[in-house]
């Protein structure tokens, strides 16, 4: 009798010791990571708000998400050990390289390494990283940077491949196949994937839906012009006839004209990438044949023949694109030939422009009250096509307004980790890779907006795309209608576009998209027509094809990079 | 001044002479004044313009306006951030910038003035006029062809991102500066002091040290000064021979043009900060450019 | 003793130089024959590069907007800088507290002056158009019309080098003795005419060592073109070195090509200063 009550105590007792242990392992682990707390994580000064709601609204976001990724204990790969991260540098709290250092403090808690930044600055990037690997220097372990260098870094034998660590249980766990494909296909080559998520870029159009959706405007529009107010604009051509039409006109009630469009148009200030992206439609035309995005010597082709290799920017169709970017730029400031990036979005976010067209970063951007006036307004739709574009089967320009023609495009840095194939250190810095690519690490990066980081997975989208559910976005504090036209703009633009413009990865891309930036300001400035300034773009490019020792030596690697066989 | 009238109607004459000179004088003067106020509005006002933009928000800083609290509502974000999460970077960035430019000044002076003495007193065999444009054409090449040279000139000295590596770079710029600052001023040196001096019992170099030095201090400063800014400024070299533990401060000035555009705020802060610890140093070395304090030694 | 103690001072600066300079220098001269490429194997091709860079158009170009700068900002900052010099010459209370203020510009790096610029140049809300609109003028174009953006580099590098200038001709300037301003004043009181003859003469040297050295620099303007226009629009703003910074320095890294651009610049600036020597050839012999 007194045995079986001793046992029954025993047992109790032990009941009790272990549901105590692991209810105070998880709660141990709810308070702290490694031994770090949120504030030790993320200080007030990791955020470049200072209002204390919104650090710790965000400080919870970033503390749940962290935890949800189960990050394994990195102490045996890192204890001790330094590695230096190379990265696109926007200071502590900007863009792209705020990621790094957000996320360093909880990298350095879980592996006991450290971690050092070095910053380079945009302009800086094609000098620094080349020269640093060719005159052997090896100071980093991990760069990250444009998609566009992979032609440089790849075939130079700059980064290694990284498909051994994938699904490695030493490692945080990610899956490249949460990516949608087109953004996918630039973390990779030759079948081998190079990359750990990150960014993910493209281009969309934006509008102020208020504007277009409100039947007082639509009756005026209408009454004015005889046609019915696209909503949204579709094309390119439709899209000007809004933006000719609001330019001018007091839309916001407040007694000051607004803008048609809001573009930026300085020289080194990535404007040809808006270029890129507008006369995609324009000058690439899918194969005839079963599958639509086969690349042919005429279809689904856009920079270099790919025979002979002759540059392609000066056809017909790029020409009319840019003698239309010339008439759509007219419906706005005469300032925008001025403008960086940032300005011609604000002057979006301040009301005064009817539409841009630009990152997914405008979604996420128009969301906060400080810098946006437009919360709640915001319309988005997958980049225009075009009624008219050139057939170079046929060797003419085309109109067909009925079934105008659709290229999506990938513009953009997508900024992203690779990893040094000279690393000391290849684990550990994987380790780091996988950290910022983890999805739910990933997924809160995308919703802060400073971090530059847009949405990219499927984790990011709404069904079918993805998993995502609308809860996720307005619990960050994000307006439910903008997001339940932005998401799925945003996912439509990058898979659902018959098919897509595709991304220059050969060695010397920014040599030719300087040249490119260069000659559109002179056109765009009027210095020169369109047409002159695009057959000058295409002698710089001979010309830099010949100093890089001639098409023979690219056209492999262009013909790989597109998918192109004979 | 003689004069042949008599004495009352001089003194008559001159009294409203004076008068009417010591207005022209006053006039003058207040001239002078209004002009040195509006050359130094115009040399303070960028860094008046960002004063007031460290204080703005991004979208702040697109406007053009000049007073807070009036015009916008200022904030310290910029400022935060420039010391806050980043201020690890900025302070070693400062410390790098200082030791590179004090180290670089003191040797490319040091040996500038001790060359532009001896060129400026002595004949050399090959010709002092070829020796000093030797100097001068160091300052010809433009950087641009010696980057990669001296790249892998220090990769075999094991000068590469390393502190050590810019000032020897940075002297070895600025060295031509010195020597034809100082050559300049060293040329119009009074014999009659060397020559007393020597006959006194001084060596060479006494004469140089303790007569000819003290004497040039106006040069020598502007010398210090040039250098200085020189070596402070310089961004090329940098960018290319400091990857991580030498980077100096025009580096994170560069990092504010970021890919949507400049921060304003950002190249404010990093550019009030980049010039305080030069004015402060020619704030210190202002005392030595003083009129006249060596003519009294030679009038003797 | 006097023979052996001039090399003694000479020497320091002399080794110097050669251990630091020559290889450099004798490198991308070598460099200049052939067309190196950053990472590539490299083959001697005799003056190929200096031939190429006569028939390129662009080169031309630059090197006139190169030519157009140097001469407008030297002569700018020469007289700026004299006359502010002249100014802060005078025996006025307050003058040394502010001399401090006019080295400043000095001291800002040109890359962050060529931001600065961008915010005051700015066309829609800059302070310079502000105050042009405020005083009835059209706002300029700064950055967005080629001739605008061209005074923009070179009124921002004349603001930052005249305080050298400045610092160089006051220096010189108080070196003159007090008796030649006392002598001046009492045989004419016209400012002008003091200077004329009794300061610019004294000066003159330091002047024109100065003003050798402005435009020996000019001829390497980088930093103030590449933060304030980019070189734009188009390139309508890029300045020689900056066209050879491209060339070398980004892909395709054509280290042969661009040491043969520096190359051209050295042996202009050896003909001006060779000019510059022989005329006042008297100062040094």
């Amino acid at each position: 009798m007194v045995k079986r009550r001793l046992l029954s105590l025993f047992l109790v007792l032990a009941l009790s010791a272990s549901v105590f242990a692991v209810t105070n392992r998880a709660s141990a682990q709810d308070q702290t990571f490694f031994g770090k707390t949120a504030l030790d994580l993320f200080p007030d000064n990791a955020f470049p708000t200072s209002s204390p709601e919104v650090i710790k609204a965000e400080r919870d976001a970033a503390w749940k998400a962290l935890l949800a990724a189960n990050i394994p204990d990195g102490h045996a790969l890192g204890n001790g050990k330094t590695i230096t991260v190379a990265t696109l540098g926007q200071g502590a709290t900007g863009g792209i390289s705020g990621t790094i250092y957000f996320w360093r403090p909880a990298f350095e808690a879980a592996t006991g390494a450290k971690l050092e930044i070095a910053e380079i600055p945009f302009g800086q990037l094609q000098t620094t990283i080349p020269t640093d690997f060719l005159t052997g220097q090896h100071t980093y372990d991990v760069i990250v940077s444009g998609s566009w260098f992979y032609g440089d870094y790849v075939t130079n034998g700059w980064i290694q491949p990284i498909d051994k660590f994938i699904g490695d249980k030493r490692f945080p766990q990610w899956d490249p196949k949460d990516t949608i494909d087109s953004i996918h296909q630039l973390y990779v080559w030759g079948g081998k994937q190079y990359g750990t998520q990150m960014d993910s870029d493209a281009q969309l159009l934006y509008y102020r839906r208020d504007i277009l959706s409100d039947p007082k405007w639509q009756a005026q529009y209408k009454k004015d012009t005889g046609e019915d107010l696209p909503n949204p604009p579709k094309t390119w051509q439709q899209l000007l006839k809004v933006t000719s039409y609001f330019n001018g006109k007091d839309y916001n009630g407040n007694g000051k004209p607004g803008d048609g469009i809001s573009l930026h148009l300085k020289v080194g200030g990535q404007g040809m990438f808006h270029f890129m992206s507008l006369s995609a439609p324009f000058s690439i035309i899918p194969d005839p044949g079963p599958n639509p995005k086969k690349v042919t010597k005429t279809h689904n082709i856009y920079w270099f023949d790919p025979d002979t290799f002759e540059p392609l920017i000066n056809q017909p169709g790029q020409v009319a694109a840019l003698e239309f970017l010339q008439k759509l730029a007219a419906t706005g400031q005469k300032a925008q030939f001025g403008w960086e990036l940032g300005e011609a979005w604000q002057n979006f976010f301040d009301g005064n422009a009817i539409a841009t067209f630009s990152w997914g970063d405008v979604g996420s951007l128009s969301q906060n009250p400080d810098k946006s006036k437009i919360k709640g307004k915001l319309g988005a739709a997958p980049i225009p096509c075009s009624e008219t574009w050139y057939d170079p089967d046929k060797k003419q320009m085309v109109t067909d307004p009925a079934h105008p023609n659709c290229v999506g495009n990938t513009v953009g840095g997508t900024w992203h980790p690779t990893l040094s194939a000279f690393s000391k250190e290849p684990e550990l810095s994987y380790f780091f890779m996988a950290m910022i690519a983890n999805p739910k690490i990933n997924f809160f990066d995308a919703t802060t907006g400073w971090q530059g980081i847009d949405p990219c997975c499927n984790y990011d989208l709404f069904p079918p795309a993805g998993n995502a559910k609308i809860e996720d976005y307005t619990a960050v504090g994000f307006n439910a209608d903008d997001f339940k036209i932005y998401i799925p703009a945003y996912a439509d633009n990058l898979s659902k576009m018959p098919i897509y413009e595709t991304y220059l990865r050969i060695p010397g891309t920014p040599a030719y998209w300087t040249a490119l930036d260069t000659r559109l300001s002179e056109a765009m400035t009027g210095q020169k027509s369109a047409k002159q300034a695009l057959d000058d773009t295409a002698a710089d490019w001979k010309k830099i094809t010949a100093d890089a020792g001639g098409p023979d030596k690219l056209l492999k690697v262009y013909q790989d990079s597109i998918g192109y066989s004979k | 001044m003689a004069s042949t009238t008599s004495p009352t109607v001089a003194s008559a004459a001159a009294v409203p002479q004076r008068r009417v000179e010591a207005r022209r004088l006053t006039l003058g003067r207040a001239l002078i004044w209004l002009a040195v106020i509006i050359v130094t509005l115009i040399a303070l006002f960028p860094f008046i313009y960002a004063l007031t933009t460290s204080f703005k928000t991004q979208r702040a800083s697109y406007d053009g306006t000049l007073i807070p609290w009036l015009q916008y509502e200022p904030t310290l974000a910029n400022w935060q951030a420039e010391f806050g999460s980043g201020g690890q970077e900025t302070m070693r960035a400062l410390t790098n910038s200082a030791t590179i430019a004090i180290g670089a000044t003191i040797v490319a002076t040091a040996l500038g003035t001790l060359a532009g003495w001896g060129l400026g007193r002595f004949k050399y065999g090959i010709g002092n006029r070829n020796l000093v444009s030797w100097f001068l054409s160091q300052r010809f090449l433009p950087p641009i062809a010696t980057v990669i040279p001296f790249v892998l000139l220090f990769k075999q000295l094991g000068l590469i991102d390393n502190v050590l590596g810019l000032i020897i770079a940075n002297a070895t710029f600025t060295l031509p500066f010195a020597v034809l600052i100082m050559r300049d001023f060293f040329a119009d040196f009074p014999s009659d002091l060397q020559d007393a001096a020597l006959v006194d019992g001084a060596s060479q170099f006494g004469v140089f040290w303790r007569v000819a030095l003290p004497i040039a201090t106006p040069a020598l400063v502007a010398a210090i000064i040039i250098c200085f800014a020189f070596s402070w400024n310089e961004f090329l070299f940098a960018s290319v021979l400091a990857l991580r533990n030498a980077k100096p401060y025009p580096l994170m000035v560069a990092g504010s043009d970021t890919v949507r555009g400049i921060v304003f705020g950002f190249v404010s802060t990093r550019m009030l900060i980049a010039i305080t610890l030069p004015v402060v140093l020619s704030l210190l070395v202002q005392r030595y450019i003083v009129r006249g304090l060596a003519l009294g030694a030679v009038k003797g | 003793m006097k023979s052996r103690a001039k090399y003694f001072f000479l020497m320091p600066g002399v080794i110097w130089v050669l251990v630091f300079t020559l290889f450099p220098l004798l490198y991308s001269l070598y460099l200049s024959l052939t067309n190196a490429r950053l990472g590539r194997e490299t083959e001697f091709i005799g003056f190929q590069n200096y031939i190429n860079l006569f028939s390129d158009q662009k080169a031309g170009e630059v090197a006139l907007f190169s030519a157009w700068l140097t001469i407008g900002s030297v002569t700018l900052t020469m007289v700026f800088g004299t006359f502010i010099a002249w100014l802060f010459n005078h025996d006025i209370p307050g003058l040394k507290a502010l001399r401090a203020i006019l080295t400043m510009p000095l001291f800002a790096a040109p890359i962050a002056v060529g931001y600065m610029g961008v915010v005051i140049f700015n066309e829609q809300h800059g302070p310079i158009n502000n105050i042009i609109a405020s005083l009835g003028g059209t706002p300029v174009s700064w950055i967005t019309a080629p001739w605008p953006a061209r005074f923009a580099v070179l009124i921002t590098d004349t603001w930052q080098w005249t305080p050298f200038v400045f610092i160089v001709a006051l220096a010189a300037m108080q070196g003159i003795p007090d008796e030649l301003f006392e002598a001046a004043r009492l045989d004419t009181s016209s400012a002008w005419s003091t200077f004329r003859h009794i300061t610019y003469p004294l000066i003159a040297p330091a002047l024109g060592t100065v003003a050798l050295l402005r435009l020996v620099e000019t001829f390497k303007i980088l930093d103030v073109p590449l933060t304030l226009t980019g070189g734009g629009p188009g390139q309508a703003s890029q300045t020689y070195s900056f066209y050879a910074y491209l060339q070398g320095l980004r892909s395709p890294f054509q280290q042969g090509y661009a040491s043969a651009m520096a190359y051209l610049v050295v042996i202009l600036c050896i003909i001006i200063s060779s000019i510059y020597f022989w005329r006042v050839r008297a100062r040094f012999e």
